[in-house]
């Protein structure tokens, strides 16, 4: 049975990967394509992006929509937004977040399992079916068009509590009677033992709602109404004219908006791939 | 250095009694062994003791001073764990100043502190490693450095070499003992291990099911058990235990062999004697033959399990060089002076 591998069946191995490779190639190619078709359509003049023909490459490359996306419209303060409302999200959620799990796994307290419920509960209720409350909520505390007003509503991730109460559950008992031994308080047995004993959690989740946050549309587009509070993905809406839409520059904004994220992901590559994974694991 | 005085105290998890009425005294700087097999309850004793489970009823005292509801870390007691639990993110010396950055000492003190430690445990030159780049030895010195630097009133050990391999265990074993000698402090030490009862203890308490059985020096509890449990659970190879009817001066084996006993009540008991009382003698001086079974040589003496002829399984002892064979009928007499003998309950009666 175990004797040695013949040639034939060792191309037969070489075929079955080399399709498998092709296949994989092919996939790749499909989920990469639009990303390809939006830049160098981005690159078209107006007129080349409308022409009723695939073309791969550009007849006349050009960066005139950029120049437009950059200087004729407020893409600098829809920056700003985006990146304090993503980071003030990122920020709140991780905390509190982090408070909640640590609370939910380690502390003994009346109504913890109810608690533990309720949260479980939340996380099957979609955002959209609250958003009305929400809008109604920000307009009477007078928020809308506002940092807070964006920010405020996005903080409820309940999968990310989920998330640190596993983690927090699978610290081994002894490090907590030891540091309860050790006279640390609460406070300190989660910053000094439990949260650095799970630094590659709190990245991973931290990058992870960054990203969320940096992409949310639905809410951000319904909470301002004013061009210069805008946060980015919102904002390249608004980069058409009297004239109609123009294709190449709506493209070109939704590159910029997408280059910071993009960016993130490439720098943290392998920490996004396990935060996806840890929420993925919850989220089925 | 401190005494520490348990009161009756109790605990149950639901309905299940886990320590029952226990009281017990330990001196001031004695080194006390809590030995039991597990499910005892000497760990969950010891946790007691410690802070980190709840005395129900009772009361303990910790130098003088009534602890039981006092939290962990005011109770002025150190516990080093069997799995160490060294934070894995600090280097020795953070492990080390955790504690006492806790309550706020002042930084000199904390470094002075810490480098004692270190030197009394001669790890000076791993204080800025991470637990991670340690050996189990090494990380087993930290744990305790991380109990010294409290300079507690008592130091707690919760089977700290279970994780040791054999060598290394013997070795850490005599340096606790040197470490007790050197700083003279209470230490309780909780191992389900009667070797390192045996050698490091000034006072062993036995435990089983919930309770104690006995408390005693080393040689008490060997030479001179309090229950069948304790007979049977101290000493390797384990004692041996035959059914006797006793009549007048002697305990009646199964097969009628006789052994002289001086006094004792009539009627049933067990008769326990340890392998090293059973002696292979020359036919005309035994008092019963047993068959040999199997034979061990362990270089300084010989093992013999041989089977009596009521059946009964028996250790005997022989010398080194024995020349004793699987098959052999086997002469054996006993040590009168080593006899116990246990009633029902299993309660040693006095014997010999």
């Amino acid at each position: 049975m175990s004797g040695p591998m013949t040639a034939q069946t060792a191309r037969r191995f070489n075929l079955a990967g080399g399709a498998i490779t092709l296949v994989t190639v092919i996939c790749a190619v499909i989920w990469a394509f639009p990303i390809y078709w939006g830049i160098i359509s981005s690159l078209k003049p107006e007129d080349e992006v409308v022409r009723p023909v695939i073309e791969l490459w550009p007849e006349t490359l050009t960066f005139d929509h950029y120049w437009f996306a950059l200087t004729e419209t407020q893409i600098g303060s829809w920056y700003l937004n985006s990146i304090v409302t993503a980071l003030g999200v990122t920020f709140i959620t991780v905390t509190t977040s982090m408070f909640a799990g640590y609370a939910i796994s380690q502390l003994r307290f009346p109504g913890r399992t109810a608690l533990w419920w309720l949260i479980l509960a939340s996380f099957m209720v979609p955002t959209q079916v609250l958003i009305i409350n929400h809008f109604v909520l920000m307009a009477n505390m007078g928020l809308l068009n506002s940092w807070a007003g964006i920010i405020l509503p996005q903080l409820i991730h309940p999968v990310i509590i989920i998330v640190y109460k596993q983690f927090f559950d699978q610290v081994p008992r002894d490090f907590r009677e030891a540091a309860v031994m050790d006279n640390a308080s609460e406070w300190r047995i989660l910053f000094k033992v439990y949260v650095p004993m799970n630094w590659g959690v709190t990245t991973a989740l931290s990058i992870v709602t960054f990203i969320w946050a940096w992409n949310a549309f639905l809410w951000p587009f319904l909470a301002v109404t004013k061009t210069e509070m805008m946060t980015i993905t919102v904002g390249i809406t608004q980069v058409w004219d009297a004239f109609g839409v123009y294709y190449a520059r709506q493209l070109s904004a939704a590159v910029l908006a997408g280059f910071p994220v993009a960016l993130a992901y490439l720098l943290f590559q392998r920490r996004v791939t396990q935060a996806i994974t840890l929420s993925a694991g919850i989220k089925g | 250095m401190a005494e520490i005085t348990l009161d009756t105290v109790s605990k149950s998890f639901g309905a299940v009694k886990v320590i029952d009425d226990i009281s017990l005294t330990v001196a001031a700087g004695e080194f006390v062994v809590f030995l039991g097999p597990s499910g005892s309850g000497k760990s969950t004793l010891l946790r007691m003791i410690a802070g980190l489970e709840t005395i129900d009823s009772g009361r303990l005292e910790i130098g003088g001073r009534e602890s039981q509801n006092l939290a962990p870390g005011q109770r002025n007691v150190a516990m080093v764990f069997q799995n160490y639990a060294l934070y894995p993110h600090m280097s020795v010396r953070e492990n080390m100043a955790f504690g006492l950055r806790n309550i706020r000492m002042a930084p000199d003190e904390i470094t002075r502190r810490v480098e004692e430690a270190a030197r009394i445990l001669e790890m000076d030159a791993l204080l800025d490693r991470r637990p991670a780049q340690l050996s189990g030895g090494q990380r087993q010195r930290v744990a305790i450095g991380r109990a010294i630097v409290k300079e507690p009133a008592a130091f707690l050990f919760d089977e700290p070499l279970s994780n040791l391999d054999a060598a290394l265990r013997v070795r850490t074993r005599v340096e606790l003992a040197e470490l007790h000698q050197r700083m003279q402090s209470t230490m309780i030490y909780v191992t389900h291990d009667q070797t390192e009862a045996m050698t490091m203890a000034d006072r062993i308490v036995v435990l089983n099911d919930c309770r104690i059985e006995q408390i005693g020096t080393p040689m008490e509890v060997y030479t001179a058990p309090a229950t069948r449990f304790v007979a049977g659970f101290i000493g390797s190879p384990a004692m041996n235990f035959l059914p006797v009817q006793i009549e007048g001066s002697a305990a009646v084996l199964a097969d009628g062999a006789r052994v002289p006993l001086t006094v004792a009540p009539e009627g049933a008991a067990e008769l326990g004697i340890r392998p090293e009382a059973v002696q292979v003698v020359g036919p005309d001086e035994a008092v019963v033959t047993g068959e040999a079974r199997v034979v061990e040589h362990l270089g300084d003496r010989t093992l013999i399990y041989a089977v009596l002829p009521g059946g009964a399984e028996i250790i005997a002892q022989d010398g080194g060089r024995s020349t004793v064979a699987p098959g052999d009928a086997v002469p054996l007499r006993f040590d009168t002076s080593q006899l116990h003998l246990f009633d029902a309950a299993g309660r040693a009666l006095p014997a010999a």
